[in-house]
Protein backbone atom coordinates (compact mmCIF):
# COMPACT_ATOMS: atom_id res chain seq x y z
CA UNK A 1 0.00 0.00 0.00
CA UNK A 2 1.77 3.39 -0.78
CA UNK A 3 -0.72 6.60 -0.56
CA UNK A 4 -0.30 10.12 0.39
CA UNK A 5 -2.52 11.92 2.59
CA UNK A 6 -2.22 15.91 2.71
CA UNK A 7 -3.54 18.11 5.60
CA UNK A 8 -3.63 21.51 5.94
CA UNK A 9 -5.44 23.23 9.19
CA UNK A 10 -5.24 27.01 10.43
CA UNK A 11 -2.06 27.87 12.31
CA UNK A 12 -3.75 27.46 16.25
CA UNK A 13 -3.14 25.55 19.19
CA UNK A 14 -6.33 24.12 18.61
CA UNK A 15 -5.84 22.32 15.33
CA UNK A 16 -2.76 20.15 16.73
CA UNK A 17 -5.77 18.01 17.91
CA UNK A 18 -6.73 17.62 14.60
CA UNK A 19 -3.44 16.90 13.23
CA UNK A 20 -3.21 14.21 16.33
CA UNK A 21 -6.24 12.07 15.38
CA UNK A 22 -5.62 12.31 12.03
CA UNK A 23 -2.40 10.49 12.29
CA UNK A 24 -3.85 8.24 15.17
CA UNK A 25 -6.10 7.11 12.40
CA UNK A 26 -3.23 6.40 9.95
CA UNK A 27 -0.99 4.42 12.05
CA UNK A 28 -4.13 2.74 13.48
CA UNK A 29 -4.75 1.91 9.87
CA UNK A 30 -1.23 0.42 9.66
CA UNK A 31 -1.38 -1.27 12.81
CA UNK A 32 0.63 0.64 14.94
CA UNK A 33 0.45 -0.18 18.62
CA UNK A 34 -0.80 2.35 20.90
CA UNK A 35 2.60 2.86 22.14
CA UNK A 36 3.78 3.72 18.31
CA UNK A 37 1.08 6.14 18.10
CA UNK A 38 1.90 8.36 21.28
CA UNK A 39 5.52 8.82 20.22
CA UNK A 40 4.44 9.86 16.54
CA UNK A 41 1.44 12.08 17.96
CA UNK A 42 4.26 13.37 21.01
CA UNK A 43 6.66 14.04 18.22
CA UNK A 44 4.24 15.78 15.52
CA UNK A 45 2.34 17.76 18.64
CA UNK A 46 6.02 19.04 20.16
CA UNK A 47 7.19 19.99 16.12
CA UNK A 48 4.03 21.76 15.95
CA UNK A 49 3.65 24.06 18.90
CA UNK A 50 7.23 24.52 18.47
CA UNK A 51 6.60 26.00 15.43
CA UNK A 52 3.76 27.66 16.33
CA UNK A 53 5.56 29.63 18.79
CA UNK A 54 8.31 30.11 17.11
CA UNK A 55 7.13 32.04 13.75
CA UNK A 56 3.98 33.15 11.88
CA UNK A 57 2.13 30.73 10.24
CA UNK A 58 -1.11 31.37 8.51
CA UNK A 59 -1.64 27.20 8.39
CA UNK A 60 -0.40 24.23 8.89
CA UNK A 61 0.86 21.68 6.56
CA UNK A 62 1.71 18.03 7.19
CA UNK A 63 1.89 16.14 4.58
CA UNK A 64 1.68 11.97 5.83
CA UNK A 65 3.77 9.36 3.09
CA UNK A 66 2.43 5.96 4.01
CA UNK A 67 3.86 2.72 2.18
CA UNK A 68 5.10 -0.83 3.48
CA UNK A 69 3.82 -0.63 6.54
CA UNK A 70 5.32 2.46 7.79
CA UNK A 71 4.40 6.26 7.85
CA UNK A 72 6.27 9.02 7.18
CA UNK A 73 5.16 12.93 8.08
CA UNK A 74 6.78 15.77 6.29
CA UNK A 75 5.41 19.16 8.13
CA UNK A 76 6.48 22.78 6.61
CA UNK A 77 7.24 24.82 5.23
CA UNK A 78 8.62 26.95 8.19
CA UNK A 79 11.39 29.70 7.78
CA UNK A 80 12.48 30.03 11.32
CA UNK A 81 16.18 29.39 12.36
CA UNK A 82 15.58 28.77 15.54
CA UNK A 83 12.68 26.12 14.59
CA UNK A 84 15.38 24.81 12.36
CA UNK A 85 18.24 24.64 15.10
CA UNK A 86 16.28 23.08 17.47
CA UNK A 87 15.10 20.04 15.30
CA UNK A 88 19.09 19.49 14.32
CA UNK A 89 21.11 20.79 17.56
CA UNK A 90 20.18 19.48 20.69
CA UNK A 91 22.26 17.77 24.01
CA UNK A 92 22.21 14.66 25.52
CA UNK A 93 21.15 15.56 28.89
CA UNK A 94 18.46 17.78 27.90
CA UNK A 95 14.64 16.85 26.69
CA UNK A 96 14.99 19.68 24.29
CA UNK A 97 13.22 19.24 21.38
CA UNK A 98 16.03 17.20 18.98
CA UNK A 99 16.23 15.18 21.77
CA UNK A 100 12.45 14.16 22.18
CA UNK A 101 12.34 13.93 18.16
CA UNK A 102 15.08 11.46 17.78
CA UNK A 103 13.63 9.68 20.85
CA UNK A 104 10.17 9.28 19.31
CA UNK A 105 11.03 9.05 15.48
CA UNK A 106 13.29 6.75 13.42
CA UNK A 107 14.65 9.30 11.61
CA UNK A 108 14.00 12.66 11.31
CA UNK A 109 15.56 15.27 8.83
CA UNK A 110 15.37 18.52 7.16
CA UNK A 111 14.54 19.29 4.06
CA UNK A 112 15.76 22.34 2.72
CA UNK A 113 13.73 24.35 -0.14
CA UNK A 114 15.02 27.53 -1.15
CA UNK A 115 14.43 30.03 1.67
CA UNK A 116 12.18 27.49 3.81
CA UNK A 117 12.43 24.20 5.07
CA UNK A 118 10.33 20.51 5.95
CA UNK A 119 11.05 19.05 8.96
CA UNK A 120 10.48 14.50 7.88
CA UNK A 121 10.17 12.26 10.74
CA UNK A 122 9.72 8.82 9.82
CA UNK A 123 8.38 6.22 12.45
CA UNK A 124 8.41 2.40 11.33
CA UNK A 125 5.96 -0.32 14.22
CA UNK A 126 8.19 -0.93 16.79
CA UNK A 127 6.28 -4.47 17.09
CA UNK A 128 4.79 -6.11 14.90
CA UNK A 129 1.49 -7.77 15.61
CA UNK A 130 1.02 -11.40 15.23
CA UNK B 1 -16.23 -14.39 79.17
CA UNK B 2 -18.52 -10.65 79.98
CA UNK B 3 -18.36 -7.95 77.84
CA UNK B 4 -15.75 -5.86 80.92
CA UNK B 5 -13.37 -9.25 81.27
CA UNK B 6 -13.09 -8.89 77.74
CA UNK B 7 -12.18 -5.55 77.61
CA UNK B 8 -9.68 -5.87 80.53
CA UNK B 9 -7.78 -8.51 78.57
CA UNK B 10 -8.11 -6.81 75.28
CA UNK B 11 -8.76 -3.56 75.69
CA UNK B 12 -9.25 -2.03 72.02
CA UNK B 13 -8.90 1.26 73.54
CA UNK B 14 -5.61 0.06 75.16
CA UNK B 15 -2.49 2.55 73.59
CA UNK B 16 0.13 0.65 75.12
CA UNK B 17 -1.06 -2.83 74.42
CA UNK B 18 1.76 -4.51 72.95
CA UNK B 19 1.41 -4.90 68.86
CA UNK B 20 -0.82 -8.08 68.02
CA UNK B 21 -3.77 -7.13 70.46
CA UNK B 22 -5.45 -4.89 67.74
CA UNK B 23 -3.60 -4.30 64.81
CA UNK B 24 -4.09 -3.65 60.99
CA UNK B 25 -2.68 -6.03 58.35
CA UNK B 26 0.92 -5.10 57.65
CA UNK B 27 1.73 -5.02 53.34
CA UNK B 28 2.59 -8.41 53.09
CA UNK B 29 -0.78 -9.91 54.61
CA UNK B 30 -2.68 -6.88 52.74
CA UNK B 31 -0.43 -7.79 49.23
CA UNK B 32 -1.83 -11.42 49.66
CA UNK B 33 -5.12 -10.87 50.41
CA UNK B 34 -7.21 -10.97 47.29
CA UNK B 35 -10.73 -10.27 48.62
CA UNK B 36 -12.10 -7.07 50.11
CA UNK B 37 -14.31 -6.88 52.75
CA UNK B 38 -13.74 -10.69 54.24
CA UNK B 39 -10.05 -10.86 53.86
CA UNK B 40 -9.58 -7.31 55.21
CA UNK B 41 -10.26 -7.96 58.36
CA UNK B 42 -7.31 -8.40 60.84
CA UNK B 43 -6.60 -11.80 61.85
CA UNK B 44 -8.41 -12.21 65.03
CA UNK B 45 -11.58 -14.39 65.21
CA UNK B 46 -14.47 -13.16 63.34
CA UNK B 47 -16.52 -13.14 66.32
CA UNK B 48 -14.08 -11.25 68.64
CA UNK B 49 -13.42 -9.09 65.73
CA UNK B 50 -16.97 -7.86 65.37
CA UNK B 51 -17.58 -7.27 69.46
CA UNK B 52 -13.98 -5.60 69.04
CA UNK B 53 -16.14 -3.16 66.62
CA UNK B 54 -19.32 -3.06 68.66
CA UNK B 55 -17.41 -2.21 71.61
CA UNK B 56 -15.23 0.41 69.99
CA UNK B 57 -18.58 1.99 67.75
CA UNK B 58 -20.65 2.23 71.13
CA UNK B 59 -17.60 3.87 72.46
CA UNK B 60 -17.41 6.52 70.10
CA UNK B 61 -21.28 7.09 69.38
CA UNK B 62 -22.30 7.18 73.51
CA UNK B 63 -19.01 9.06 74.17
CA UNK B 64 -18.90 11.63 71.40
CA UNK B 65 -21.75 13.99 72.93
CA UNK B 66 -20.89 13.86 76.26
CA UNK B 67 -20.56 16.24 78.80
CA UNK B 68 -17.22 14.11 80.20
CA UNK B 69 -14.48 15.80 78.51
CA UNK B 70 -12.64 12.34 79.41
CA UNK B 71 -15.57 10.47 77.63
CA UNK B 72 -15.39 12.11 74.49
CA UNK B 73 -11.39 11.87 74.62
CA UNK B 74 -11.88 8.06 74.81
CA UNK B 75 -14.43 8.30 72.19
CA UNK B 76 -12.06 9.98 69.92
CA UNK B 77 -9.52 7.06 70.37
CA UNK B 78 -11.94 4.61 69.76
CA UNK B 79 -12.82 6.48 66.49
CA UNK B 80 -9.16 6.44 65.52
CA UNK B 81 -9.07 3.05 66.23
CA UNK B 82 -11.70 1.77 64.17
CA UNK B 83 -10.26 4.05 61.25
CA UNK B 84 -6.86 2.45 61.68
CA UNK B 85 -8.49 -1.18 61.68
CA UNK B 86 -10.16 -0.86 58.68
CA UNK B 87 -7.91 1.38 56.60
CA UNK B 88 -6.65 -2.23 54.65
CA UNK B 89 -10.32 -2.24 53.45
CA UNK B 90 -9.92 0.70 52.35
CA UNK B 91 -6.67 0.05 50.82
CA UNK B 92 -8.03 -3.30 49.35
CA UNK B 93 -11.19 -1.56 47.73
CA UNK B 94 -9.10 1.07 46.52
CA UNK B 95 -6.53 -1.20 44.67
CA UNK B 96 -9.49 -2.19 42.37
CA UNK B 97 -9.84 1.19 41.04
CA UNK B 98 -6.04 1.74 40.55
CA UNK B 99 -5.92 1.26 37.01
CA UNK B 100 -8.52 3.77 35.98
CA UNK B 101 -5.83 6.60 35.70
CA UNK B 102 -5.43 7.97 39.52
CA UNK B 103 -2.73 8.03 42.40
CA UNK B 104 -3.58 4.57 44.70
CA UNK B 105 -2.74 6.85 47.49
CA UNK B 106 -5.16 9.64 46.51
CA UNK B 107 -7.94 6.63 46.07
CA UNK B 108 -7.27 5.69 49.92
CA UNK B 109 -7.62 8.65 51.20
CA UNK B 110 -10.92 9.39 49.34
CA UNK B 111 -11.81 5.80 50.41
CA UNK B 112 -10.73 7.02 54.18
CA UNK B 113 -13.56 9.76 54.05
CA UNK B 114 -15.82 7.00 53.32
CA UNK B 115 -14.88 4.53 55.99
CA UNK B 116 -15.44 8.27 58.31
CA UNK B 117 -18.68 9.01 56.79
CA UNK B 118 -19.48 5.19 57.20
CA UNK B 119 -17.91 4.84 61.05
CA UNK B 120 -19.62 8.62 62.04
CA UNK B 121 -23.37 7.59 60.37
CA UNK B 122 -23.49 3.65 61.47
CA UNK B 123 -26.51 2.68 63.82
CA UNK B 124 -26.15 0.53 66.38
CA UNK B 125 -29.50 -0.37 66.46
CA UNK B 126 -28.94 -2.04 63.28
CA UNK B 127 -27.49 -5.65 63.30
CA UNK B 128 -25.12 -5.33 60.37
CA UNK B 129 -21.53 -5.28 60.65
CA UNK B 130 -19.28 -2.22 60.44
CA UNK B 131 -17.63 -3.88 57.06
CA UNK B 132 -20.92 -4.39 55.30
CA UNK B 133 -22.03 -1.00 56.09
CA UNK B 134 -18.78 0.79 55.22
CA UNK B 135 -17.99 -0.98 52.07
CA UNK B 136 -20.42 0.68 50.17
CA UNK B 137 -19.76 3.67 51.66
CA UNK B 138 -15.99 3.62 50.34
CA UNK B 139 -16.73 2.42 47.26
CA UNK B 140 -19.28 5.09 46.91
CA UNK B 141 -16.93 7.36 47.66
CA UNK B 142 -14.22 6.63 45.05
CA UNK B 143 -16.32 6.50 42.69
CA UNK B 144 -17.80 10.23 43.37
CA UNK B 145 -14.38 10.67 43.20
CA UNK B 146 -14.17 9.53 39.91
CA UNK B 147 -17.09 10.87 38.50
CA UNK B 148 -16.54 15.04 40.12
CA UNK B 149 -13.26 15.37 40.18
CA UNK B 150 -11.74 13.26 37.04
CA UNK B 151 -12.48 15.09 34.05
CA UNK B 152 -11.30 18.94 33.52
CA UNK B 153 -13.43 19.28 30.48
CA UNK B 154 -17.17 18.16 29.42
CA UNK B 155 -16.69 14.69 28.48
CA UNK B 156 -19.34 12.69 26.71
CA UNK B 157 -20.28 9.85 29.28
CA UNK B 158 -19.95 7.36 26.63
CA UNK B 159 -16.44 8.20 25.78
CA UNK B 160 -15.58 8.39 29.71
CA UNK B 161 -16.81 5.13 29.75
CA UNK B 162 -14.79 4.16 26.87
CA UNK B 163 -11.70 5.30 28.54
CA UNK B 164 -12.57 3.70 31.67
CA UNK B 165 -13.12 0.04 29.83
CA UNK B 166 -9.82 0.95 27.56
CA UNK B 167 -7.51 1.31 30.70
CA UNK B 168 -8.78 -2.33 32.27
CA UNK B 169 -8.50 -3.82 28.62
CA UNK B 170 -4.71 -2.25 28.07
CA UNK B 171 -3.77 -3.55 31.53
CA UNK B 172 -4.96 -7.00 30.06
CA UNK B 173 -3.61 -7.10 26.94
CA UNK B 174 -0.48 -5.67 27.69
CA UNK B 175 0.89 -8.94 29.67
CA UNK B 176 -1.19 -10.95 27.40
CA UNK B 177 0.26 -10.15 24.49
CA UNK B 178 3.89 -8.88 25.83
CA UNK B 179 3.99 -5.96 23.34
CA UNK B 180 1.57 -2.75 23.37
CA UNK B 181 -1.88 -3.38 21.91
CA UNK B 182 -2.82 -2.25 18.22
CA UNK B 183 -5.71 0.27 18.31
CA UNK B 184 -7.79 -2.74 16.09
CA UNK B 185 -7.00 -5.33 19.07
CA UNK B 186 -7.89 -2.47 21.37
CA UNK B 187 -11.43 -2.13 19.71
CA UNK B 188 -12.10 -6.08 19.46
CA UNK B 189 -11.11 -6.20 23.52
CA UNK B 190 -13.46 -3.31 24.28
CA UNK B 191 -16.34 -4.02 21.93
CA UNK B 192 -16.10 -0.55 20.19
CA UNK B 193 -14.99 0.62 16.67
CA UNK B 194 -11.78 1.82 16.10
CA UNK B 195 -12.64 5.50 15.51
CA UNK B 196 -14.38 5.60 18.91
CA UNK B 197 -11.14 3.94 20.45
CA UNK B 198 -9.05 6.56 18.62
CA UNK B 199 -11.85 9.45 19.96
CA UNK B 200 -11.35 8.12 23.72
CA UNK B 201 -8.13 7.84 23.69
CA UNK B 202 -7.92 11.57 22.40
CA UNK B 203 -10.66 12.75 24.81
CA UNK B 204 -8.39 11.14 27.40
CA UNK B 205 -5.68 13.99 27.24
CA UNK B 206 -8.87 15.82 28.94
CA UNK B 207 -8.70 13.66 32.22
CA UNK B 208 -7.40 15.76 34.90
CA UNK B 209 -4.64 13.62 36.66
CA UNK B 210 -3.85 16.36 39.42
CA UNK B 211 -2.64 14.61 42.45
CA UNK B 212 -3.71 15.23 45.62
CA UNK B 213 -0.20 15.01 46.41
CA UNK B 214 1.16 17.34 44.26
CA UNK B 215 2.15 20.25 46.46
CA UNK B 216 -0.61 23.61 45.74
CA UNK B 217 1.86 25.35 43.69
CA UNK B 218 2.32 22.33 41.30
CA UNK B 219 6.05 22.02 41.29
CA UNK B 220 6.85 19.75 44.04
CA UNK B 221 9.30 20.23 45.91
CA UNK B 222 11.76 17.40 48.48
CA UNK B 223 8.75 16.89 50.82
CA UNK B 224 6.57 15.44 47.93
CA UNK B 225 5.51 12.01 48.26
CA UNK B 226 5.03 10.55 44.62
CA UNK B 227 4.54 6.79 43.54
CA UNK B 228 8.40 6.93 43.45
CA UNK B 229 8.70 7.14 47.26
CA UNK B 230 7.08 3.47 46.90
CA UNK B 231 8.85 2.37 44.63
CA UNK B 232 11.68 0.15 46.42
CA UNK B 233 13.33 -1.27 43.85
CA UNK B 234 14.12 1.78 42.04
CA UNK B 235 16.30 3.67 44.10
CA UNK B 236 18.98 2.65 41.94
CA UNK B 237 17.97 4.22 38.74
CA UNK B 238 16.46 7.04 40.47
CA UNK B 239 19.99 7.93 41.98
CA UNK B 240 21.57 7.83 38.36
CA UNK B 241 18.92 10.07 36.91
CA UNK B 242 19.08 12.86 39.79
CA UNK B 243 22.62 12.96 38.85
CA UNK B 244 21.52 13.27 35.03
CA UNK B 245 18.76 16.00 36.27
CA UNK B 246 21.14 18.42 38.05
CA UNK B 247 22.44 18.27 34.17
CA UNK B 248 19.38 18.91 32.64
CA UNK B 249 18.16 22.54 32.53
CA UNK B 250 13.99 22.56 33.54
CA UNK B 251 13.66 19.44 35.34
CA UNK B 252 14.24 21.61 38.43
CA UNK B 253 10.35 22.55 37.87
CA UNK B 254 9.28 18.72 37.69
CA UNK B 255 8.36 16.34 40.81
CA UNK B 256 9.87 13.47 41.70
CA UNK B 257 7.58 11.75 39.98
CA UNK B 258 7.65 13.79 36.22
CA UNK B 259 11.42 13.71 36.69
CA UNK B 260 11.57 9.93 36.54
CA UNK B 261 9.01 8.95 34.24
CA UNK B 262 10.61 11.22 31.72
CA UNK B 263 14.46 9.88 32.54
CA UNK B 264 13.01 6.16 31.65
CA UNK B 265 11.25 7.06 28.33
CA UNK B 266 13.75 9.12 27.22
CA UNK B 267 16.82 8.11 28.84
CA UNK B 268 16.24 4.72 29.78
CA UNK B 269 14.43 4.16 26.51
CA UNK B 270 11.46 2.59 28.14
CA UNK B 271 7.78 2.79 26.32
CA UNK B 272 5.14 3.94 27.94
CA UNK B 273 3.62 0.34 28.18
CA UNK B 274 7.07 -0.77 29.95
CA UNK B 275 6.58 2.31 32.53
CA UNK B 276 2.97 1.67 32.87
CA UNK B 277 4.32 -1.37 34.30
CA UNK B 278 7.17 -0.61 36.46
CA UNK B 279 5.25 2.73 37.94
CA UNK B 280 2.30 0.71 38.42
CA UNK B 281 -0.45 3.29 36.67
CA UNK B 282 -2.01 2.96 33.24
CA UNK B 283 -0.53 3.46 30.24
CA UNK B 284 -2.87 6.06 29.59
CA UNK B 285 -2.11 7.69 32.84
CA UNK B 286 1.86 7.91 31.63
CA UNK B 287 0.79 9.23 28.46
CA UNK B 288 -0.86 11.93 30.36
CA UNK B 289 1.88 12.86 32.48
CA UNK B 290 4.64 13.03 29.83
CA UNK B 291 2.49 15.60 28.28
CA UNK B 292 2.22 17.57 31.17
CA UNK B 293 5.89 16.99 31.95
CA UNK B 294 7.03 18.02 28.74
CA UNK B 295 4.74 21.07 28.42
CA UNK B 296 6.05 22.35 31.87
CA UNK B 297 9.90 21.56 30.95
CA UNK B 298 9.58 22.89 27.36
CA UNK B 299 8.49 26.01 28.88
CA UNK B 300 11.48 26.18 31.36
CA UNK B 301 13.80 25.09 28.39
CA UNK B 302 12.25 27.70 26.04
CA UNK B 303 13.23 30.59 28.70
CA UNK B 304 16.32 29.02 28.76
CA UNK B 305 16.96 28.85 25.57
CA UNK B 306 16.37 32.29 24.53
CA UNK B 307 18.20 33.90 21.90
CA UNK B 308 20.40 35.99 24.14
CA UNK B 309 21.46 33.42 26.55
CA UNK B 310 22.53 31.26 23.87
CA UNK B 311 24.87 34.25 22.68
CA UNK B 312 25.57 34.57 25.91
CA UNK B 313 26.53 30.78 25.60
CA UNK B 314 28.26 30.53 22.81
CA UNK B 315 30.79 33.57 23.69
CA UNK B 316 31.60 31.84 27.04
CA UNK B 317 32.75 28.49 24.72
CA UNK B 318 35.51 30.59 22.98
Amino acid sequence: MSERINLEVPADLSSLHTVSTVVAGIGARLDYSLDDLADVRLAMEILLSDALQLEKLETIAVQADVADGSMKLTAGPFRSAELRRRVTVGRDDCIDLCLLLRRTMDTVTVEDDDASFSVVLERRPREVSS
Amino acid sequence: MSGREEHRVNDPLDLEAPPGQVRSLDEDEELQSTGAADEAHPPRGRDESEKQDQFLLKVYHYGKDSDDPQERRRAMQARQKLIAMYLPLVRSLARRYASRGEHFDDLVQVGAIGLIKAIDRFDLERKVELTTYATPNIVGEIKRYFRDKGWSVRVPRGLQELNIRLNKVIDELVPKLQRSPTISELAEAASATPEEVLEALETSQAYNSVSLQASPNGEGGEEDAGLIDYLGGEEEAYDTMEDRTTLAPGFAKLDKRERYILHLRFFEGLTQSQIAERVGISQMHVSRLIRRSLEKLREEIGELDSPEIMHASSDDDR
